[in-house]
C-alpha cells in the first residue's frame, strides 16, 4: 500500500516537528527565579561552629507546599557554611522512605531531619535512628512516640482551623444568621480533622454563625474547582469561606469566578503566593490566608545544626533544644501581607 | 524479494471490490433497513452494534432508569438547588472532561484493550499545555500542545502494545508512571496558573452557547463522533471484530495491529482534548490533575455496557455511566454528605446498577 | 464389586422437561442407563443432548420430570451433588485448569489433605499415578503441567479425574471428537475396562461407526424429544438410526462430482516448494478452478499448518505461494485475502467467527471496505449483500440479524464461507469444515462447497474423517507427519488404502 506509507511519513513528519516545538514548550523559567523565598533572620547562632551533617529525608514534591518545604530546607542548610546537607530523593512510599533513613543512618550523618510520608508507619525508622546515637528533627507530621525524636517541629493544625475560625468569627461580628462554607482537604488526612476540628471550636463562640456546609476536595485544583462549584450550587447565599489549602483553592477561585459569585470573605489555607497575591491587589473574594508555614523546614535545619553543635536556642533561657515545636498559623490579610508576601510558596 | 510484485499486485487485487458494489445488494436496501420487524430482530441481536437509529438497548434503557431514580432523589431532597438550570449546566460541565477520556477508553475496551494511562496523560498533557513557555503561544498554542501531547502518549502506547507487543496492561501502566513522573518533573510540584485570557474566558457563563457551556459543547461533540465512528464506520466494526476475536479478524483479513495502534492513538487524542478542557476548568495545570481518571472511565464504560472482555461498546452506555457518576457526586454535595458517605454510597450504586442491568438484560448474558 | 446381573437401571429420567426463554430444550426425555453398559446418546445439534447432559451433572435444574438414581427419587440440585451421587461428566471442552499439574487437577476441588488444608502432594502424585495406570497410561507424569500435555492426554486426565470420586457413571460428550483414530482406539479400551468394573457410560458422538465399535444401546432424541429408546446399538441399521436422527433418509451424502474436466484450466493456486522448519516438510500443489483437492492426515501431521501457511497467517521458511500466477507476500494474510483466498479455520469459535456479533456483521467482516465511503458504512447496504450471500449457501434461520452464536454448527460454517462468497475468494482453504456438523446437515454442507467449486472456486480441504475427503474431493494427497507420501485422484483410492498410508506412510507399490 504505497498510499499508507505516503500518508505515514506525512504523519511522522509531523509528528517530528510538533515534538520538537514540544520540547520548546516544557520550559518554566522565567518565573522560577522569582521564586527564590527572601533570607530569614537566623534562629540560632549564625557564627561558624563545629561541622555538621545533615541527613534530609521528605516527601515527593508533588505539591506546592511539599516542594517549599525542600527548597527551605536546602536553602537554609547551604546558607551555612559549617553544615553538609544530605538530601535523598523524596518518596511517598513508606518502605521507599524507611530504607533512605536507612542509608542515612549507615552514612553516620550527625542529624537527622524526617518529614515522613506517613508519619506512623515510620516511627521504626525514627526509633532505630536514635537508637543509633543519631538526633532526630521529625517535621510535621509525626512519629507515634516521643521516642523517635529528639525534637518535633510542625505546623498546629487545630490552630490552623482556630485561627481561621476565629478571623472570619471577627469579620462577621454583628452580622445576624451569618452563613459559613467549609471546604476542607483530603479527607483520609487526620490534620484535615483537625482542622476542622479546631475551625468548628472556633465558630461556637460567635453565636450568631452557622457553617451550612461542607465539602472535601483532596489538595488539588481539579478537585478544588469541582466540590466549590457543587458548593456554590448548593448555597445560594453565604458569608464565608475557609479553603484548606491554597493550591486547591487556585480551582475554587476558578469555580467562583465561573459561577459569578461575590459577596461573601474567602479565606485560604497554607500560605502559597498566588493567594497573597490575590490579597495583596484585593482583587476579589480571598481576603486572607491562614499559614502554613514552609519555613519550619529552615527552622527544622536550624534546631538540627543547633543538636550538632550541642547548643541551645538563643532568645530562650533553656541550655537545651527543646523537644517540640509548634509553628503558629498566622493570619495573613492586607494588613500584614508585605511581611509574609516573601514566605509565599509556588 | 518478491515486495514489489505483491505490492503491485495488491493493489490491482483491492481495486476490483472496492469499485463493484453489488447490485442486488442496492436494490434491496430501501426494504431491509428499517421496518417494523427491525424491533424484534434487534432484541435478539447482540447489541453493541446492529441498532438501528438512535434506539437504546436494554442496558442503557436500565441505566436511564438509574438515572431518572437519582434526578427523583435529588430533586425531592433539594428541589431549587437540584432542579436548577445552572445544576443542570454544573453537572454537565463536571462530566465533560472525564466524559471526553471515557469515549476514548470505550474504544480501547471495545476492542479487548485497557488504558490504563489516561488521567497521566491528562495530567501530562494538562501541564505540558500550561507551562510558560507554551503560554506565550496563547490559545492556539495550549490547544495544539495538549492534543499533540495526548497523542504522543497514545502513540507511544499503541506502538508498544501492537508492534512491541506488550499485554496492554503493563504498556499503558508503564505509562501511567512515566507520564505522572514526567508531569511532576516538569512542574517541580507547583500548580501552574494560567493566564491566556482567551482560554480563562471559555470557562466563564459569558461565553455559554445557548446556555450551553462550551465545554458540553465538546463533550457532546466528542460523543456524537465518537458514536458515529462506532456504529457507522468500517473503523468501529473492526474495533469491535479485533475485540470479540482478534484471531478470527486477523484470518478475516484485518489487520489487527494498525487497528491497536489507532485506537491508542484515539484514547490518547480524547485525553488531550480532556486535557485542554480540564485548563479552561480549572484555569491551570497541575501534575496531580486526572487523578484516578483510568478507574472512572472504565466503571463508566463497564455499567454503561461495555464488555471488559472486548467485542461489544456502547458510547450511549459510557456517556450514561458518567452522567451516573457525576449526578451521584452532585446530590451528595447538594445535600452536604461527607466524603465517607458518598465513597460507600457510590459502590453501593455501582453494585445496584450492574444489578439492575443484568436483571433487564435477561438470561443468557454472563 | 461383584459383576452386576443385568439389575435394570442404574439410571432412570423419565419425563425431563427444560425450557429456556423461546426455546422447550427437553420436552419429556427418557433416559434408562444399566450399570456396565456403553449407553449412547444419539442427536443432532440441538436436538437437546447437551441439556440433557447438564440436567444430569447437576448444571442445570429440570422444570419436569423424574430421576432415579439406584431405585431411589433423587434431585441433582448442583454438579456437587450428582458428583457425590457418583455421576461425573467429561466434557467436550475440556475443563482443566492448563497452569497446575495432572495431578492437582485431577484433586482439585476434593483436595488430600492433612488437617484440612495441607496439600498432600505426594500422596496426590501416587494416588493419580494408580489412576492413570488403570486408564492405560501410565506414561503421563503426574507432575506435568496439564497445559503441555497432548489433547488426548488431557481427555485421559479429565476422566482419571472423574475416576477419582467414587464414580459409577461417566457421560463423555464427543469424547472422540479431537483425536485421533489410534487415540480413538486407546479411548475405547479405556471405556472396556471401566464398563468391565461395573461403571455405567453415556457417550455421545456424531460417529456412528464408533457407536457401532462399542455401544451397547443407543437412544435416539430429535427435537428435544426421544424417539427411540434402548435400540441395540449393534444391529440397528445405519439407515434407521440415520432416520430417526433426521427425520428423513439421507441416501447420496456426497454430491457427484461433475462428469469430467472438461478443458483443464490454469491452475489457480500453486504452491512451490513450500516447507516451514519442523512442521512440514517443502512440497508442491497445484489446484484449478473447479476442483476441490483434498488433504488426508492425521491430527498433528501438519495438515492445519499447510493451509494457515499457504493463508499467510504462517511465516514459511522455504518456497512461495502463488494465486493467478502472482506470488503472494510471505506471512501476510492480508496480501492473501487481497488476491482472492479464503479460509474457514478448525477452531471455527475460536479462529473464525465473532461470537458475539450478528450473521451480517461475521459475513461482511472482511469486505467492509466495500460498504464504505471514506470510512462511512452503508449499513443497509452491507445487510443486503450479506443476507444475499447467506441466503444463497440456505444458512438457516434466514436473519441476517441473527446472533452468531445461536446457529447451529453447519450454519456458523456456513456464515464463514458466506464471509468468502461475499469477498469475491477465488481460492477457498477449508480447515475440517464439517467438524461439529451433524449428520443431516453435512450433506448439505458438502453439496454447497461443490456447488461454489462448480461455481469456478479453487478448493483445498483438510479433513482427518477420510470417507470425506474421499468423497468430496477430487484428487487427494495424503500426508503423514509433514510430508505428502501419497498423491492420487480420489477414486483410485478406498478408506482401507488412505489409512494404511496416514499411518504408515508406505509408499504405493
Amino acid at each position: 500500500m504505497p498510499d499508507t506509507s505516503r500518508r505515514g511519513l506525512l504523519f511522522g513528519t509531523a509528528a517530528i516537528g510538533a515534538g520538537a516545538l514540544l520540547t520548546a514548550c516544557t520550559s518554566n523559567e522565567p518565573e522560577a527565579k522569582a521564586s527564590t523565598p527572601a533570607k530569614q533572620p537566623a534562629a540560632a547562632d549564625d557564627k561558624p561552629g563545629k561541622h555538621v551533617t545533615i541527613g534530609f529525608a521528605g516527601p515527593q514534591a508533588d505539591h506546592g507546599w511539599l516542594n517549599a518545604i525542600n527548597v527551605q530546607a536546602k536553602q537554609r542548610a547551604e546558607s551555612y557554611s559549617d553544615v553538609t546537607f544530605v538530601p535523598t530523593e523524596g518518596s511517598n512510599d513508606t518502605a521507599v522512605q524507611i530504607g533512605q533513613i536507612d542509608t542515612l543512618i549507615n552514612k553516620k550523618v550527625d542529624v537527622l531531619v524526617v518529614l515522613p510520608g506517613d508519619g506512623k508507619a515510620l516511627t521504626q525508622a525514627g526509633l532505630k535512628a536514635m537508637r543509633a546515637g543519631i538526633p532526630v528533627i521529625n517535621l510535621d507530621r509525626i512519629f507515634d512516640t516521643p521516642q523517635a525524636y529528639r525534637c518535633w517541629i510542625g505546623g498546629d493544625n487545630y490552630g490552623m482551623g482556630l485561627n481561621a475560625g476565629h478571623y472570619i468569627g471577627e469579620k462577621l461580628k454583628g452580622k445576624p444568621d451569618a452563613k459559613v462554607v467549609e471546604l476542607a482537604g483530603i479527607d483520609n488526612l487526620e490534620l484535615t480533622r483537625q482542622r476542622t476540628q479546631g475551625f468548628d471550636d472556633a465558630l461556637k463562640t460567635y453565636p450568631n454563625i452557622k457553617k451550612v456546609a461542607r465539602q472535601a476536595a483532596d489538595f488539588t485544583v481539579e478537585s478544588g474547582q469541582a466540590k466549590m462549584a457543587q458548593l456554590l450550587q448548593a448555597q445560594k447565599k453565604f458569608d464565608a469561606l475557609w479553603n484548606h489549602d491554597d493550591d486547591q483553592g487556585v480551582g475554587a477561585l476558578r469555580a467562583i469566578d465561573q459561577a459569578g459569585r461575590d459577596g461573601f470573605l474567602m479565606v485560604g489555607g497554607a500560605g502559597a503566593k498566588s493567594a497573597m497575591d490575590h490579597i495583596k491587589a484585593d482583587d476579589g473574594v480571598l481576603k486572607a490566608t491562614v499559614l502554613y508555614p514552609p519555613s519550619m523546614a529552615a527552622s527544622a535545619i536550624d534546631l538540627a545544626r543547633a543538636l550538632g553543635q550541642a547548643k541551645g536556642i538563643s532568645g530562650i533561657s533553656e541550655s537545651e533544644t527543646p523537644t517540640q515545636i509548634a509553628v503558629f498559623s498566622a493570619v495573613v490579610d492586607k494588613t500584614n501581607i508585605d511581611k509574609y508576601l516573601p514566605t509565599g510558596f509556588n | 524479494m518478491t515486495q514489489p510484485a505483491s505490492e503491485a499486485q495488491q493493489g490491482g487485487a483491492d481495486a476490483v471490490p472496492a469499485t463493484d458494489p453489488p447490485p442486488a445488494a442496492r436494490a434491496d436496501t430501501a426494504k431491509a433497513a428499517p421496518g417494523p420487524g427491525g424491533k424484534n430482530r434487534d432484541g435478539r441481536s447482540p447489541g453493541g452494534r446492529g441498532r438501528l437509529g438512535l434506539r437504546f438497548d436494554a442496558r442503557s434503557l436500565s441505566l436511564l432508569a438509574v438515572l431518572a431514580a437519582l434526578v427523583l432523589v435529588g430533586g425531592i431532597t433539594k428541589p431549587d438547588e437540584f432542579l436548577a438550570v445552572s445544576n443542570l449546566q454544573l453537572v454537565l460541565t463536571q462530566a465533560s472532561v472525564i466524559g471526553v477520556v471515557t469515549v476514548g477508553a470505550t474504544f480501547v475496551i471495545t476492542s479487548g484493550g485497557i488504558d490504563l494511562s489516561v488521567g497521566a496523560i491528562v495530567a501530562l498533557a494538562s501541564v505540558w499545555a500550561t507551562t510558560l513557555a507554551t503560554q506565550n503561544y496563547g490559545f492556539a498554542g495550549i490547544a495544539f500542545t495538549a492534543v499533540v501531547v495526548g497523542l504522543g502518549c497514545g502513540l507511544v502506547n499503541g506502538v508498544l502494545i501492537a508492534y512491541g507487543r506488550m499485554v496492554p496492561f503493563i504498556a499503558t501502566l508503564a505509562m501511567l508512571a512515566s507520564a505522572r513522573g514526567l508531569a511532576l518533573q516538569l512542574t517541580d510540584g507547583k500548580t501552574q496558573v494560567v493566564s491566556v485570557q482567551s482560554v480563562l474566558d471559555l470557562g466563564s457563563r459569558d461565553s455559554y452557547v445557548l446556555g450551553i457551556p462550551p465545554l458540553v459543547l465538546v463533550f457532546a461533540g466528542v460523543t456524537v463522533v465518537g458514536w458515529l465512528v462506532l456504529n457507522r464506520t468500517t473503523f468501529g466494526r473492526r474495533t469491535v471484530a479485533v475485540g470479540g476475536n482478534p484471531e478470527a479478524a486477523r484470518l478475516a483479513g484485518i489487520d489487527v495491529r494498525r487497528q491497536r495502534l489507532y485506537l491508542y492513538l484515539l484514547s490518547g487524542l480524547c485525553c488531550g482534548i480532556a486535557a485542554f478542557l480540564l485548563v479552561i476548568l480549572s484555569g491551570s495545570g497541575q501534575n496531580t490533575n486526572g487523578n484516578l481518571y483510568e478507574l472512572d472511565s472504565i466503571a463508566a464504560a463497564i455499567i454503561g455496557g461495555t464488555l471488559l472482555s472486548g467485542g461489544r461498546g456502547t458510547i450511549v452506555g459510557s456517556v450514561l455511566g458518567v452522567l451516573v457518576f457525576t449526578t451521584i457526586t452532585n446530590i451528595f454535595a447538594l445535600n452536604n454528605l461527607q466524603t465517607d458517605v458518598q465513597q460507600i454510597a457510590k459502590g453501593v450504586i455501582i453494585v445496584a446498577a450492574v444489578l439492575v442491568q443484568r436483571r433487564s438484560a435477561g438470561p443468557g448474558e454472563a | 464389586m461383584a459383576p452386576a446381573p443385568p439389575d435394570p437401571a442404574l439410571l432412570t429420567m423419565s419425563a425431563i422437561t427444560k425450557s429456556f426463554p423461546g426455546v422447550r430444550a427437553l420436552d419429556g426425555v427418557e433416559l434408562s442407563v444399566r450399570a456396565g453398559e456403553v449407553h449412547c446418546l444419539l442427536g443432532q445439534n440441538g436436538a437437546g443432548k447437551s441439556t440433557l447432559i447438564k440436567v444430569l451433572a447437576g448444571a442445570h435444574q429440570p422444570d419436569d420430570g423424574e430421576i432415579t438414581w439406584r431405585g431411589e427419587r433423587v434431585t441433582l440440585k448442583s454438579p456437587t451433588a450428582a458428583m457425590r451421587l457418583g455421576i461425573a461428566t467429561i466434557y467436550q471442552e475440556l475443563d482443566l485448569v492448563e497452569g497446575l499439574s495432572v495431578a492437582e487437577n485431577i484433586f482439585l476441588g476434593h483436595e488430600l489433605t492433612t488437617a484440612g488444608f495441607v496439600v498432600r502432594g505426594r500422596e496426590a502424585r501416587r494416588r493419580a499415578t494408580a489412576l492413570l495406570q488403570r486408564l492405560g497410561h501410565p506414561e503421563i507424569p503426574p507432575g506435568r503441567p496439564v497445559g503441555d500435555l497432548s489433547a488426548a492426554q488431557q481427555q485421559i486426565v479429565s476422566m482419571a479425574r472423574a475416576l477419582s470420586h467414587d464414580v459409577r457413571l461417566i457421560v463423555m460428550d464427543e469424547p472422540s471428537a479431537a483425536l485421533d483414530p489410534d487415540e480413538v482406539d486407546n479411548l475405547f479400551r479405556v471405556v472396556s475396562t471401566l464398563v468391565a468394573d461395573g461403571v455405567a457410560v453415556v457417550y455421545i458422538s456424531h460417529r456412528l461407526e464408533e457407536i457401532r465399535r462399542i455401544g451397547d444401546r443407543v437412544t435416539v432424541l430429535k427435537d428435544g424429544r426421544t424417539v427411540a429408546v434402548g435400540l441395540p446399538a449393534k444391529r440397528t441399521p445405519t439407515a434407521e438410526v440415520v432416520t430417526l436422527m433426521t427425520g428423513r433418509a439421507v441416501e447420496n451424502a456426497f454430491p457427484a462430482r461433475p462428469s469430467a474436466p472438461t478443458t483443464p484450466a490454469e491452475p489457480l493456486l500453486v504452491v512451490e516448494g513450500l516447507g516451514r522448519q519442523g512442521e512440514f516438510a517443502p512440497f508442491d500443489l497445484e489446484v484449478r478452478p473447479g476442483e476441490i483437492v483434498g488433504l488426508a492426515g492425521l491430527v498433528g501431521s501438519g495438515r492445519s499448518e499447510i493451509l494457515e501457511t499457504i493463508y499467510g497467517a504462517r511465516k514459511p521458511s522455504t518456497g512461495r505461494v502463488l494465486v493467478g500466477g502472482r506470488p503472494l507476500r510471505p506471512g501476510s494474510v492480508r496480501s492473501a485475502v487481497r488476491a482472492g483466498l479464503g479460509l474457514a479455520p478448525e477452531e471455527r469459535k475460536a479462529q473464525g467467527l465473532l461470537m458475539l456479533d450478528t450473521v451480517t456483521g461475521n459475513v461482511s467482516v472482511s469486505t467492509l471496505s466495500r460498504f464504505s465511503r471514506g470510512g462511512w458504512l452503508d449499513r443497509s447496504a452491507e445487510r443486503a449483500a450479506a443476507h444475499a450471500a447467506t441466503r444463497e449457501l440456505s444458512l438457516r434461520p434466514d436473519n441476517p440479524d441473527a446472533a452468531v452464536r445461536t446457529l447451529s454448527g453447519g450454519n456458523q460454517q456456513k456464515a464463514v464461507l458466506a464471509r468468502w462468497l461475499l469477498r469475491g475468494c477465488r481460492v477457498l482453504l477449508l480447515d475440517e469444515p464439517t467438524r461439529g456438523v451433524d449428520v443431516g446437515a453435512r450433506a448439505e454442507l458438502y453439496a454447497v462447497i461443490r456447488r461454489l467449486a462448480d461455481d469456478g472456486l479453487a478448493v483445498l480441504l483438510v479433513s482427518s474423517e477420510v470417507p470425506e475427503v474421499l468423497g468430496l474431493a477430487d484428487r487427494v494427497l495424503v500426508l503423514r507427519e509433514g510430508r505428502i507420501v501419497h498423491r492420487a485422484p480420489a477414486g483410485d483410492l478406498d478408506e482401507h488404502r488412505v489409512l494404511d498410508l496416514v499411518m504408515e506412510g508406505s509408499p504405493t507399490p
